[in-house]
């Protein structure tokens, strides 16, 4: 028996461990047989990195579009962007979605240890942003010994460099707050939102961001940060070293230095490398002659912020196309999760005692955890058991299977509300047990259920928006990105509030037309 | 028709039934009489299996049914449904559905009749309890006496041999049990076998061909309806009979 089950386990192992390293070591020949390097990033980061162009709000912009071209170019193939939520890139790269993740990601010791890290394209320096009119903010030395005797509170992005300096560094001597986006932190400040004092960001997205908030200033010299590299899986190492020599190549040439002046991010620490050389393969020092800076100037792109009318007119209809896909994901997964909860509850209420005790266990498992885990599971892992699904499929299974466990509980108040003279007058006519629940339970269970269902179905619609860890770029997704692409935050938020309005409204009509049809059945 | 022999049942340390018999031949109408709790419904439902019994057994027509739990009572209890009808106290209508669609469910889905065929007899069945005007109305718009002949001509639309009728007037207003009343006493002089366990000693009267009286668990008396009022043998009987009066010109002087 157990050595039934161990070779059982020691097959599965090895079959995994084939069907990846077999996709792994192609990895290479695969990207250049379709001709495309996929490349994950996540759009709602925004500037410099990857946001949506300005222009035309369905490309996209930023230093790393231009750096995954480049690469994509020196291996001979095009580059197709892939979006995912920032902290998940990994996991998509695991998953096969994606060939390298190309997105500020900085080197550490752990992440080097876990995929295929490459030479750093660019290295990044960390920059203390105060307010201007803050006095008792000017230096460093004030935020390590504050006049007032008050911890100085500094806003970071939760994860990145900026909080681990500040934790090695300065955990005694400062308060730590973290936030979700780069801008938001920004803004923070401004506002001297919950006594934020100050904001420790990448130096190149405070460069990117400064003309949009005026009454912020560096502060001090810029402090030493990391290295933003790209990562690939660990096995696939032809590709890793394709990209090292495209790196080192770009450094030499000067093509990165023209990308990376495009958004002023070119300085004296790139330039400290001394990596860039000549035709001849001479080392050309500090030579401004490769990219003149009056041309790069032309070229800088800047935070540009957008706001009223002109937003809304610009970037409204990507909301509401966004909107579409909330809307269907909700209408698909509903009425799977009202199947599936009904089976569940017929099963738990009328089944053989394990099929029951089965669905026992479903119910109470799908309804004691989270329902962002599940979407994770159901994308991310199951995979590693062979079993891959689109991210949309994955957002509807997962969708439906959470929802399916309360309209399973919902269901079951339903049928036992129903009075057992219903049981017996259907028995005492001759119907089965099942010809009984079929035409005379369940629809009446139903008719009872409606208003708690129509409650979920309005959650589960919002909860649509869990669904962006998975890649899948719903209402609220699409918000985030525009509205920190932009700074536009309350009038987008005002245009996607009024979309899940305007979807979910009907949806409360239609319900209480329904309840008021079916009392009309039990009155007039 | 209908023959129960020595039918035993415990429920919570007390016999229901104890010992109880019935014999009801074909075309009689039996009223089955007793004080509360003295097992009248419970016997009544024991016929068609919504309350199983501990010993004894019931025999209809030529279908044994025997003490249960036991698997080898689902093949009789469906032949016995399908063949005895009931009438609840509550009535027990399937309020989402017409009250047409009511009668029409059991000979559709149970006997497999067409609709056009169900609805043709469940029109005249409706005729026959005098509500045809209602066929399409639903069973919350109804009065409880209006509800009770819908849920008689659902129990009809079976093409029962045997009718049971658990209480069938006691959930109604007095102005509504005459209607109810007439369409049973019709059925009665159709010659419609049929089991009614009743409080209304009226209403025994008129309809019943025999009387049997329960008392704790078990048939005391079972004898022609007349000879059961004007001379009951029994002492229950005779002291069931003086209570009812009483009670019941106490209820005339309310």
């Amino acid at each position: 028996m157990t050595n039934g089950l161990t070779w059982i386990l020691l097959w599965a192992v090895l079959w995994i461990g084939c069907t990846q390293s077999a996709a792994a070591q192609d990895a290479l020949d695969q990207i250049r047989q379709r001709g495309v390097l996929v490349w994950g990033a996540d759009q709602e980061g925004g500037g410099p990195f990857v946001y949506p162009d300005p222009s035309n709000p369905d490309l996209r912009v930023g230093f790393e579009v231009d750096l995954a071209d480049y690469l994509a170019k020196a291996l001979g193939v095009t580059a197709e962007f892939k979006q995912g939520q920032w902290d998940k890139l990994p996991d998509l790269l695991d998953r096969g979605d994606i060939d390298i993740v190309l997105n500020g990601y900085e080197w550490t010791p752990s992440r080097a240890a876990r995929f295929g890290t490459s030479i750093p394209y660019y290295v990044f320096e960390l920059q203390l942003v105060g307010r201007t009119n803050d006095d008792t903010l000017r230096t460093w030395q004030d935020v390590l010994q504050p006049p007032a005797g008050k911890k100085k509170r500094i806003a970071v992005l939760g994860g990145s460099a900026a909080q681990d300096y500040l934790d090695q560094n300065f955990a005694d001597q400062v308060d730590v707050i973290s936030y979700d986006g780069a801008t938001d932190a920004l803004r923070g400040v401004e506002l001297g939102l919950d006594g934020l004092d100050a904001n420790l960001q990448d130096l190149p997205v405070w460069t990117f961001f400064q003309q949009g908030f005026p009454q912020l200033h560096a502060i001090d010299q810029a402090v030493p940060g990391g290295y933003y590299v790209v990562l690939t899986r660990k096995s696939d190492e032809r590709l890793l070293a394709e990209i090292n020599s495209a790196v080192l190549l770009g450094l030499q040439d000067g093509s990165l230095r023209s990308i990376f002046a495009k958004y002023r991010m070119w300085n004296a620490t790139q330039t400290a490398r001394g990596l860039e050389v000549d035709q001849q393969g001479g080392f050309v020092g500090d030579q401004a002659s490769l990219v003149p800076e009056a041309n790069a100037a032309d070229g800088v792109e800047d935070f540009r912020a957008v706001r009223g009318w002109e937003v809304v007119k610009q970037r409204g209809w990507l909301l509401v196309r966004a909107a579409s896909m909330t809307a269907l994901l909700s209408v698909i997964a509903m009425p799977l999760a009202i199947t599936i909860g009904l089976i569940m509850t017929l099963t738990r209420l009328f089944g053989p005692r394990w099929l029951s005790w089965l669905a026992v266990a479903y119910i109470e498992l799908v309804r004691g955890t989270p329902l962002v885990l599940q979407l994770y599971v159901i994308f991310f892992l199951l995979p590693e058991i062979g079993i891959s699904v689109s991210a949309f499929v994955a957002a509807i299974l997962g969708l439906a299977i959470n929802y399916s466990a309360y309209e399973a509980e919902i269901y079951r108040a339903g049928i036992q509300s129903i009075p057992k003279g219903q049981w017996e007058a259907a028995t005492a006519l001759g119907m089965s047990r099942n010809l009984t629940i079929r035409r005379i339970i369940v629809p009446q269970a139903t008719r009872l259920v409606i208003p708690p269902m129509t409650n979920d179905f309005i959650a589960l619609f919002k909860d649509t928006a869990v669904c962006s860890v998975i890649t899948v770029v719903e209402l609220s997704k699409e918000y985030y990105i525009h509205a920190r692409s932009t700074g536009a935050i309350v009038e987008l938020g005002l245009v996607t509030a009024v979309l899940y309005l305007a979807m979910s409204y009907p949806l409360s009509i239609v319900a209480a037309r329904l309840e008021r049809r079916l009392q009309r059945e039990r009155r007039s | 028709m209908i023959q129960i022999s020595g039918l035993r049942k415990k429920y919570h340390q007390h016999w229901v039934l104890n010992d109880a018999s019935l014999h009801v031949a074909a075309g009689e109408v039996a009223v089955l009489l007793g004080p509360s709790g003295s097992g009248k419904s419970t016997l009544l439902r024991t016929i068609n299996g919504l309350e199983s019994f501990d010993a004894g057994s019931i025999r209809v027509d030529t279908i044994v049914l025997p003490a249960g739990p036991s698997a080898a009572r689902i093949e009789p209890l469906q032949l016995i449904r399908r063949r005895v009808g009931m009438v609840f106290q509550q009535f027990n209508l399937f309020p989402h559905r017409s009250v047409l669609d009511n009668i029409i469910e059991a000979p559709r889905f149970v006997l497999g009749e067409n609709k056009h065929s169900a609805t043709e007899f469940a029109l005249t069945l409706l005729e026959r309890v005098g509500l045809k005007d209602k066929a399409s109305a639903w069973p919350a718009s109804l009065s409880g006496g209006q509800q009770q002949r819908v849920a008689i001509a659902r129990a009809l639309a079976m093409k029962p041999d045997v009718l049971l009728f658990d209480e069938p007037t006691s959930a109604l207003d007095p102005s509504m049990t005459a209607e109810v009343t007439r369409v049973i006493t019709d059925l009665a002089a159709a010659g419609q076998t049929m089991i009614v366990v009743t409080h209304g000693m009226e209403f025994a009267k008129s309809v019943a061909s025999r009387v049997h009286l329960l008392n704790h668990g078990q048939i005391v008396e079972s004898a022609a309806a007349t000879q059961f009022f004007e001379n009951p043998q029994h002492p229950a009987t005779r002291a069931f009979l003086q209570e009812t009066r009483h009670g019941q010109s106490q209820e005339v002087r309310k």
